[in-house]
Parts: structure tokens; sequence; C-alpha cells
């Protein structure tokens, strides 16, 4: 774990960027590498490639520890994401992304891999000033059940445009259940991207880090 | 002889414009709000041999397309590469404008 925290801290200091809850979809015969640190509560990296625009296939890596005792989860899975709907308007879009994937978990307090199922939903509106988003992501085992939602709200203080750098304010609520958090952890981020880059970070109401990083290409 | 030089210098310009400005293509495309997802359209419009260069817009929801000399790109074409984008067309027009212009009047809207 050490390694990934390491490999991660270094893809920040390279300025890869840091992501947030962005799509699972980039565009067609592109390819997604994004990683996550979640307050010490969630640390996520992930890769995907998809070749349709609503179609892509991936894996990732979740860690989760709990803040209530020391319950510790590391979940490596394989992915499908589909867009199951888009909703493109004059200066808007939305969408509707499921997803569905397996793969194995360590379980701390058995000290014991077990078969796990993820499945998950998202969706997202956003003009050039505004962005909205509800993801509901969950991670199920034998020994656990941890459902992760998460809210982000985002306004932008001007309209970037393609080859200009886009700036975010975005708020952001969590919730993680089954053991790992207590109540809904709430951020306040600033998100910056421009072509392919994305980074974002920013501090939970507890002081702590939560930053993303995300690429496409 | 005068007459042979105008020609000349006629051509010579025709094919100097030619060069520079084979042909364009401007399409309104609906869902163009964020530039770090709208990349896969100059990703895939830049991977058709006729194509020159690729000019996008989200304040104008326009993608604007530069074709070589001599080539072009049908509209059937132009609208599976955008919808295979997971955007809308709703509208293509081919214009006398350069891209070099269209770049221009995008930077002279912003001021």
């Amino acid at each position: 774990m050490n390694l990934f925290r390491i490999a991660f801290a270094g893809s920040v200091l390279a300025g890869a960027g840091m992501l947030a809850q962005a799509k699972p979809i980039a565009f067609s015969h592109g390819t997604t590498v994004m990683a996550e640190y979640g307050a010490g509560t969630m640390t996520e990296a992930q890769v995907f490639y998809a070749p349709k625009y609503f179609l892509s296939l991936g894996g990732g890596y979740l860690e989760l520890d709990s803040s209530i005792d020391h319950r510790r989860r590391e979940i490596a899975y394989a992915r499908v994401n589909y867009l199951a709907k888009r909703w493109n308007m004059e200066d808007a879009q939305a969408n509707v992304f499921v997803w569905g994937g397996a793969g194995q978990a360590y379980v701390s307090e058995l000290n014991e891999h077990q078969f796990a199922g993820n499945v998950g939903a998202q969706f997202d509106y956003e003009t050039r000033r505004i962005y909205a988003s509800l993801k509901t992501d969950l991670h199920r085992a034998d020994a656990f059940s941890h459902r992760i939602d998460t809210l982000q709200l985002g306004v932008a203080p001007y309209k970037h445009d393609f080859d200009s750098l886009a700036t975010w304010f975005v708020v952001q609520g969590r919730r993680i259940d089954g053991g790992i958090q207590e109540g809904t952890e709430w951020s306040l981020l600033l998100r910056l991207f421009k072509r392919g880059a994305w980074l974002e970070a920013g501090v939970t109401d507890e002081g702590k880090l939560q930053a993303m990083a995300m690429v496409n290409f | 002889m005068t007459r042979l030089k105008n020609w000349k210098m006629f051509c010579t310009l025709a094919l100097l414009t030619g060069v520079a400005h084979a042909g364009t293509i401007e399409m309104k495309v609906y869902g163009l709000v964020c530039g770090f997802c709208a990349q896969g359209i100059e990703k895939t419009l830049r991977k058709n041999p006729a194509t020159a260069d690729v000019v996008v817009s989200l304040e104008d929801k326009l993608v604007a397309v530069a074709t070589r000399d001599g080539a072009d790109i049908s509209d059937a074409e132009l609208t599976r590469a955008l919808t295979d984008s997971g955007y809308d067309v709703k509208g293509i027009s081919r214009t006398q404008r350069s891209l070099e212009q269209i770049r221009a009047q995008l930077k002279q809207d912003k001021k």
C-alpha cells in the first residue's frame, strides 16, 4: 500500500493532475487514468479504455480505511462502464452512467481475501458555469457491504473554452456506510482542467486532504 | 502579353489560395460544454486523412474542419464522427472562411 501511496504522491507532484468525480467514459478510443486520495478514508485508482463513446472497460483498486475502527478493505476489480443515457442540449449536457464489475477484496479483520462485486451509477448535469453530479458505488463481499455516495456541486467563475484552462469551485458531500465512516464528509475543492489533464484538490470539514488526478489520452 | 501575365497571376493566386484554404466545413454541435470531454471530437476528426486542421469552440458550439486540397468529408461521415464522439450535430455548412479567419474571429469575440 505504501508503494501505491508513493506512486500517487509522485503523480501529483509530477503534475499529472488531480481528479475528483469525473465521467467514467471519456471518449471513443480514449484511455482514462485516474487516482483519488479521499481524506485518508478512501484511496482509489482506475484505468479505463473506451472502445465506444458509451462503453469503457478496465480495472481499479480501492482501499477503504475505517475512521471508526481498524477495518480495512483492499479491493481490486475489473469493471465495465456504460453510458445509459445522454442528453445533449444547446448549452448543457446530462448523463446517466451505470457500471458493474467483480474482483477480489482483502478483509483485514478476517485476514483473508474474498470475491467482491461492484455496481454503481452516476447522474451528472453541466453547463459551462454549473456542475452537479450524484454518484453511488456499491462494493460487496461476504464479509462487507459498503456504499459510497458522492454528491458534487460546482460553479465556474468564468466560461472556459476548448483550449483554455477551466477553473471550478466544487462542494462535495460523501458518505461511506458499512462501518467505514460516520456521517457525511464535506469538502471544498478547487478543480482545474485543460485538454486532457485534470487536477482537483481541497480540504474536508475536518481539515484533511481530498485530491484527485486524471488524464485522458 | 499583359493578358498572359494576368492569367499567370490569377493561376498563382488560385493555387496559393487552394493550398492555404482547400475547404472549410463548419458544424453546429450540441452538448459542447466541457473541453476535457470534447477532446475526443478533435482526436477523431484529425484521424481522417482528408482533415488538415480542426477548430473547436465551446462558446460558439462550433466544430470547424479544414480539408486537404482536393479532399472532402461527406456530411454523413462527419455526422457519424461527431455522433460516435457522443455529441449531436445540428447543422453542417461548407464555408469560404479559413480556419485562421475563424480563429481570429473567435479571438476577437472573446475581447
